[in-house]
């Protein structure tokens, strides 16, 4: 009470020094924060320059539930260009280009002070990035630099005017918690895979606008080599054979393989197998691997630890096959079969 | 070089069990020094010079003090708790916070800071970055090899790209794999680590302000939780013929 100037207390001007209700009235206590920044990842593997998934899901998720305004920020060279229209497509209204050759490599450190400018200078009420890995990496460096919150690998998303309600899974998948965040921007991290994929709107125009950097804090990278196809993602497969730690024999693994080319689907695994040696990351399924959205997914040998089912929740239909009956997976499957996973992997792949 | 830790300790989430109602039975959970930190540290053992001082420093409760000994036994030589009633409930923002206060007053000679990608319970990997941020210094994440001669370079696994990278002095590294065969701590590292000070820290030695720190310094805020229950429709086919088995399942699929 008061403005403190004063000892009695009789004076009802506020510490502002404005005149009462003013604040209030005027809502001259409230950020001006409004619309969304997205960070749109680009994959450019020097053949080919295209727009990451991820971000397409995210531009998706943001026009059902927003009625901001959606900025999008690219980084890279006029190698760029050809991306804009299909980045106006997914419902981008001003896309900030920040022009430079050494930022075709991902640069965390700069691409955060780029970011940082940006938001001081847009004021969005929102910045979404997909839980990629690079997207991992940048957003926590921009919440820090930001002073900000930071929600990682959301799974769902809800805005009531420009306030975000971030949903996401934790304790390996045991909890799933929805948190949200008394600052601006509130920034979260998207799990790819998990908002459908938009449809463009071909022919939607935006505004484009050209930013450079001219600090110096760029990192030195020695060398840099692509590693995996892009067509071998498990996260979009249709049909799934998915391995698990009761494969004895590595022979199933090709098994496997031949039964999924069979079917039109593809092979993942559980951790255990990853911890063998007999599949890359890429190929895990689970809390510390990858979501999938299949159809079917058919588990052999694979127990069904809290971490694995979460990774599985949003598939259509479960087949498991355990020898085990008490395995914890036969819990979600919809067809449990006892027996043994390698001898039945070998009488499919008969049949087929 | 002096290499700076930093670790958590998690409940065992390949452990925890939802009893029907849905909620989390952690009575009985064992804690344990979380993987990817495990890892950081053989990482940092692995490169270490005998004259080289690895400290550790995680921010917990007083029982993390355990998880703090197994980094004793495993090769650090320097240990700190962060431990104080005001800590509880932070977010990913306040621990950066309360870690970065940590190097500023007591190890602001650094040469690298070194973390697990993520912890086994939040699965966020923020902590990294963020730390770097606050720090102003480089980030190197997903770390899987370090070579150190007259420069340090790092090599860091991107799934799509595999990059190698020199790093400055004072950057932040972490760490996404292990060595399957690293060394196992024996009777005279457990000896040696009994000699060594857990030194626990709280807020005003790390001179942080009540609302720096734990649930008042948190961005982010928890709303609700729940635990997810899963639906299956649970038809049951014996399997101990594997012919048989096999056709009814291709029945199911095609």
């Amino acid at each position: 009470m008061g403005c403190e100037s004063c000892s009695g207390g009789s004076c009802d001007r506020d510490k502002t020094g404005l005149p009462p209700g003013m604040l209030s009235e005027y809502n001259l206590n409230q950020s001006p924060a409004e619309g969304s920044l997205v960070w749109i990842e680009v994959i450019n593997d020097g053949n080919t320059i295209m727009m990451n998934d991820s971000s397409k899901e995210i531009l998706g998720k943001l026009q059902e539930i927003s009625d901001g305004r959606i900025f999008g920020v690219i980084f890279g060279d006029t190698e760029l260009k050809v991306l804009y229209g299909e980045i106006f497509s997914y419902g981008v209204d001003t896309l900030y280009h920040i022009k430079d050759k050494k930022m075709i490599q991902f640069q965390p450190e700069v691409y955060c002070e780029m970011l940082v400018d940006l938001c001081n200078r847009v004021m969005p009420a929102v910045v979404l990035m997909g839980a990629t890995p690079r997207g991992r990496e940048l957003a926590p460096r921009l919440a820090a630099s930001l002073g900000t919150g930071l929600t990682a690998d959301c799974t769902e998303l809800k805005m009531d005017g420009r306030f975000l309600q971030m949903t996401r899974p934790a304790f390996g998948g045991n909890i799933i918690a929805t948190i949200s965040c008394d600052h601006f921007p509130q920034m979260a991290t998207v799990r790819p895979g998990t908002f459908p994929m938009p449809e463009p709107m071909i022919g939607r125009e935006g505004t484009v606008i050209y930013r450079q950097y001219y600090g110096s804090n760029y990192k030195n990278i020695i060398s840099s080599e692509r590693i995996i196809s892009v067509d071998y993602d498990i996260t979009r497969a249709k049909i799934l054979i998915s391995l698990g730690n009761g494969i004895k024999e590595k022979e199933s693994v090709a098994v496997a393989e031949s039964i999924a080319k069979k079917l039109g689907g593809m092979v993942s695994c559980s951790r255990a197998l990853v911890e063998r040696g007999w599949f890359p990351q890429s190929r895990q399924v689970g809390q510390s691997g990858n979501n999938v959205f299949p159809d079917i997914y058919m588990a052999f040998g694979i127990s069904g630890s809290i971490q694995h089912k979460a990774g599985i929740g949003p598939a259509k239909r479960v087949i498991a096959v355990n020898i085990d009956p008490e395995a914890p997976i036969h819990e979600i499957a919809d067809i449990s079969v006892i027996g043994n996973a390698d001898s039945i992997l070998k009488e499919m792949n008969k049949l087929l | 070089m002096k290499y700076v830790i930093l670790v958590k300790q998690v409940p065992d989430t390949t452990r925890i069990k939802v009893d029907e109602n849905g909620n989390l039975i952690r009575q009985g959970v064992p804690s344990i020094l979380d993987p990817y930190c495990e890892y950081a540290l053989d990482m940092v053992c692995r490169i270490r010079k005998p004259e080289d001082s690895v400290i550790v420093v995680s921010m917990g409760p007083p029982q993390a003090k355990e998880s703090i000994f197994r980094c004793l036994e495993l090769g650090a030589n320097e240990a700190y708790l962060l431990s104080d009633k005001a800590f509880a409930g932070a977010d990913v923002f306040a621990t950066s916070r309360t870690l970065t206060a940590f190097i500023r007053k007591f190890a602001a000679d650094y040469d690298l800071i070194f973390c697990g990608k993520q912890a086994a319970d939040g699965d966020t990997a923020e902590v990294p970055a963020e730390t770097a941020a606050m720090l102003n210094v480089q980030q190197f994440c997903y770390s899987e090899n370090i070579i150190i001669s007259d420069t340090i370079k790092v090599t860091q696994n991107y799934n799509d790209e595999i990059r190698v990278c020199t790093v400055p002095k004072g950057s932040v590294l972490s760490v996404s794999i292990g060595d399957i065969n690293r060394r196992v701590p024996s009777i005279s590292d457990h000896i040696k680590a009994l000699n060594i000070e857990i030194k626990t820290l709280d807020r005003i030695a790390l001179g942080l302000g009540m609302y720096s720190v734990g649930i008042k310094g948190s961005k982010t805020k928890i709303e609700s939780s729940y635990s997810p229950r899963y639906e299956h429709s649970g038809k049951i086919i014996d399997g101990t013929d594997p012919s048989e088995a096999a056709k009814l399942l291709i029945k199911e699929v095609l």
